[in-house]
């Protein structure tokens, strides 16, 4: 009977301690869940996530508080299930600490790019009121220049004039004209009278004052006698004056001459007086 | 000493009921009608931001945890039906708060390409000049 009992006794004791042991172990002895490993990490490097902890401090809170109850779970409890959890929960949190993060830095970003961008455009405007003056003055500068040039040509027919007394000057749109009556030429012919020679060393003169002046010389009759006859005299007539120019000295290639007969009278051929006009040796002085 | 005389098959009886007494005392869980309203709050105010064009998947993630939830709710799991309403509050704070990131990280890039075209158009007129 003694036997019997110690026996009954042992297999009590074992089955007591199994229990004790299996309600304290919970399913048994187990390895901590990976995931609360990787947890943990994942926290930690936010934490030393400079960005993180200074734009999401509190987001960074929140996800250790999780991270905490986790370790509770399986610390205390050992809940396996429960564990997962929250180490699923603790990344999620981490990384919405993350975004907020993203978020404070990008808006930072949007902040100093929007001023970079007034000032780009501050200067942009700074420019254009510079060219715009710049034109400006340059407009003034040209209109300067204009007014120079005009009073230039004004002053050049005056010495024009005064250097050629009694003959004609005029300025006109294709520049300075000075005619010259057909007194410097015998009628009908081509050949310059000695009396006409005072005039015409003016004319050299003045030729020689400026050595980028040119001269268009133009030849023309009245309507009296031949087309042909009155074209050709014109022609010879002032060729004659710009052989003398040549003779004197005044570069051929600065003088043309052109006879153009009874084209472009300017007076009626009516009468003496008006053919007397159109008869007549023109000298242009372009600009 | 009384005890001994108790035979094996009794011991396991009384085995079984401590268990299931031990069992049925975890069984009491509270149902997380709180936790399942947070969640359900936190996807509706997710889907009114810009998470359905930045970060679709998280959001989805999020419906779908918390229509699993409900589930679970009306099958009285409520300790699963707690983790997924859980689960879906932190997906949609995260889709919610990811998506807001994305978007400002767009509206500063594209001002910074802004930048860069003016700055062009400047050098360009001031080299015709």
């Amino acid at each position: 009977m003694k036997r019997q009992t110690r026996h009954q006794y042992r297999w009590l004791v074992l089955g007591v301690v199994g229990l004790l042991g299996a309600m304290s172990w919970g399913c048994g002895a187990q390895p901590e869940p990976i995931v609360l490993e990787r947890a943990r990490t994942t926290y930690k490097q936010a934490a030393e996530d400079e960005a993180v902890v200074q734009h999401a401090p509190g987001a960074l809170r929140d996800a250790k508080q999780v991270l905490s109850r986790a370790e509770q779970a399986w610390r205390s409890d050992k809940n396996a299930v429960e564990v997962e959890h929250l180490s699923y929960v603790t990344k999620q949190r981490v990384a919405i600490a993350q975004a907020k993060a993203d978020h404070k830095v990008a808006e930072a970003d949007w902040q100093r790019l929007s001023r970079e961008r007034e000032l780009v455009l501050q200067e942009a405007r700074i420019q254009e009121a510079e060219q715009a003056r710049r034109e400006a003055e340059q407009a003034r500068q040209e209109a300067k220049q204009a007014r120079a040039k005009q009073e230039e040509a004004a002053k050049q027919l005056a010495m024009l004039q005064e250097q050629l007394g009694a003959l004609q000057a005029k300025a006109t749109s294709r520049g300075t004209v000075l005619t010259l009556g057909s007194v410097l030429f015998a009628p009908g012919q081509a050949t310059l009278k000695s009396e006409a020679l005072q005039n015409l060393y003016s004319l050299v003169t003045f030729m020689q004052e400026d050595s980028e002046r040119t001269a268009i010389i133009e030849g023309y009759t009245d309507n009296v006698g031949s087309d042909a006859l009155n074209l050709d005299l014109s022609q010879r007539r002032a060729e004659a004056v710009r052989g003398f120019l040549i003779k004197n000295g005044v570069n051929g290639e600065r003088v043309t001459a052109r006879g153009y007969g009874e084209a472009s009278p300017v007076a009626s051929n009516d009468t003496e007086a008006g053919r007397q006009q159109n008869r007549r040796v023109e000298i242009v002085f372009p600009k | 000493m009384v005890v001994l005389r108790v035979r094996t098959q009794q011991w396991f009886a009384i085995l079984v009921l401590v268990c299931t007494v031990g069992l049925s005392a975890c069984a009491s869980v509270p149902r997380p009608t709180g936790t399942l309203s947070q969640a359900e709050l936190a996807v509706r105010e997710a889907e009114r931001s810009e998470a359905p064009r930045y970060a679709a998947l998280e959001l989805q993630m999020a419906r779908e945890n918390l229509d699993n939830a409900k589930l679970a709710m009306q099958s009285k799991a409520y300790e699963k039906a707690r983790r997924l309403a859980e689960k879906a509050l932190v997906e949609a704070q995260l889709a919610e708060d990811k998506a807001m990131a994305a978007s400002t990280r767009k509206t500063a890039d594209e001002l910074r390409e802004n930048i860069e075209s003016l700055r062009d158009e400047i050098t360009r007129a001031s080299k015709n000049r």
